[in-house]
C-alpha cells in the first residue's frame, strides 16, 4: 500500500514544470486563493441565506450562483494536486510523507470529506428539494439551517487547516 | 528605517514572528485568508450577480450580505498590519505591496460605486437587470481585486517572478474567460426551452 501510494502521489512531469518555470506555483497559488473566494463567496451565502440573513433573497434562484462555487472548488482542486503530486519541487519533502504526518493536511482533507457527506445528507434528508420553496422573507427548515452551519463550519475550518499545513510537518 | 526596524523589533511584532505556537504567525495568515474570503468570495457574488449571472436573484437583499464584507475587511486591515509589522522594511520598500494596496483600494471604491448604482436607494427596486454601469463596476471590481489578489499571493517572491505571475494569472484567466463563453454558447445551443432553464448563464443583452 505505502509503495502503491509513494508511486502514484508524486508526479515527475509536475515537478519537472514547475523546476523549469518559476511561475507554475505561484500561479496555483493564485488559483486556489481565487477559488476559495468563489466557493466561499457562493456556498457561503447560500448557507447564510439558509441561516437568515438575506432573507429577502427567495432560495432557489440562489442556487444559480453555485456553479461559480463548483468552478472554485475545480480550481481549489486542480492547484492543490499541483501542491501534493508536485511538492518534491518545492521542499524536497515526498508527498506521501506529508500526508502521513501532517496532521492539519489530514484534518482538511477529513473536512472536506465532511462537506462532501453534509451535501449528501442536504440531498438525502430531502432538504435540498425543501429550501427550493422558500420564498422571500421565509424561514429554512430547523434542519437546513443545521446543515448549512455544519458547511460553513467545514469550510473555514479547511482554510485554517489549510492554512496551517506549511506549520505542520515540523516533525520531519 | 530606524523607526521601521524598531517596529519590527517590539513585542508584537517579535512574538508573531518567532513564536512556535500555531496562534501566532499562522493564525494571523489564517485570519487574513477568513478575511479575503468574506469580502473578495461576497463581492464578487455580488458583481457576478450584476453581471447577468443568476439573474432570478433579487438586487436590494444582497445588501444585508455587505455587512459581513466590511467583517472581512476589517479583519484584512488588522491582521495585515500585523503581518506588515513583522517584516515591515521588507514590505515597505516592495513595489509588489504598494500594487497591491492600491488594488485594494480600487476594488472597494468600485464596491461601493456599485452598491450605489445598483443596490442603493435611487437604483428603483424590484428591477432584475443592471445598468451599463453597474456592469462595469461590477467587472472593475472583479478585475480589481484580481489584481489585488495576485500581488499580495506574489509579495512572497521576488519581483522577477511575481511579473511572470502576473503575465500567467492574466493568460489562464483569458483562457477561462473564453473557455466559458464558448461552454455557454455550446450549453444555449438547445432548444428554446432548454435555453429558458439554462440561467446560470446570462442572456445577450
Amino acid at each position: 500500500m505505502e509503495s502503491f501510494l509513494r508511486y502514484i502521489l508524486r508526479w515527475p512531469i509536475l515537478e519537472q514544470f514547475i523546476q523549469a518555470y518559476a511561475w507554475v506555483w505561484p500561479l496555483a497559488e493564485v488559483m486556489h486563493f481565487v477559488g476559495l473566494a468563489l466557493l466561499i463567496g457562493t456556498v457561503g451565502l447560500f448557507d447564510l441565506r439558509l441561516l437568515g440573513v438575506g432573507k429577502g433573497l427567495a432560495v432557489a434562484p440562489v442556487r444559480r450562483l453555485l456553479p461559480w462555487g463548483v468552478f472554485g472548488f475545480v480550481l481549489c482542486v486542480t492547484s492543490g494536486s499541483l501542491f501534493v503530486g508536485g511538492l518534491w519541487a518545492n521542499i524536497a519533502v515526498h508527498p506521501y510523507d506529508v500526508l502521513i504526518v501532517n496532521g492539519f493536511l489530514q484534518t482538511k482533507l477529513i473536512f472536506i470529506g465532511l462537506a462532501g457527506l453534509n451535501l449528501l445528507a442536504f440531498s438525502l434528508t430531502g432538504m435540498s428539494r425543501a429550501v427550493d420553496a422558500i420564498g422571500p422573507g421565509e424561514d429554512a427548515p430547523p434542519l437546513a439551517k443545521v446543515i448549512a452551519g455544519a458547511s460553513l463550519f467545514l469550510w473555514f475550518g479547511v482554510i485554517y487547516m489549510g492554512r496551517l499545513i506549511v506549520w505542520g510537518n515540523l516533525a520531519l | 528605517m530606524e523607526f521601521l526596524a524598531q517596529i519590527e523589533q517590539s513585542g508584537l511584532a517579535v512574538w508573531i514572528r518567532e513564536s512556535p505556537s500555531i496562534f501566532a504567525y499562522a493564525t494571523v495568515l489564517a485570519i487574513h485568508t477568513w478575511g479575503l474570503a468574506l469580502i473578495v468570495g461576497l463581492s464578487a457574488v455580488v458583481a457576478l450577480r450584476t453581471l447577468g449571472f443568476a439573474s432570478g436573484v433579487a438586487f436590494l437583499p444582497l445588501g444585508s450580505f455587505f455587512p459581513l464584507m466590511w467583517v472581512g475587511f476589517w479583519l484584512n486591515a488588522v491582521s495585515g498590519v500585523l503581518l506588515l509589522m513583522i517584516d515591515a522594511r521588507l514590505f515597505l520598500t516592495m513595489p509588489t505591496f504598494y500594487i497591491k494596496l492600491l488594488a485594494i483600494a480600487l476594488a472597494i471604491t468600485s464596491l461601493r460605486l456599485l452598491r450605489n448604482e445598483v443596490l442603493g436607494e435611487g437604483s428603483g427596486a424590484g428591477k432584475t437587470v443592471a445598468s451599463a454601469k453597474g456592469k462595469a463596476l461590477a467587472g472593475a471590481t472583479l478585475l480589481f481585486w484580481l489584481v489585488g489578489v495576485t500581488a499580495g499571493r506574489v509579495t512572497a517572491y521576488d519581483a522577477y517572478i511575481g511579473w511572470e505571475t502576473a503575465g500567467a494569472v492574466l493568460v489562464l484567466g483569458t483562457l477561462l474567460l473564453l473557455g466559458g463563453q464558448f461552454g455557454a454558447r455550446v450549453l444555449r445551443g438547445g432548444g428554446r426551452a432548454e435555453r429558458a432553464t439554462m440561467s446560470t448563464f446570462p442572456s445577450g443583452r
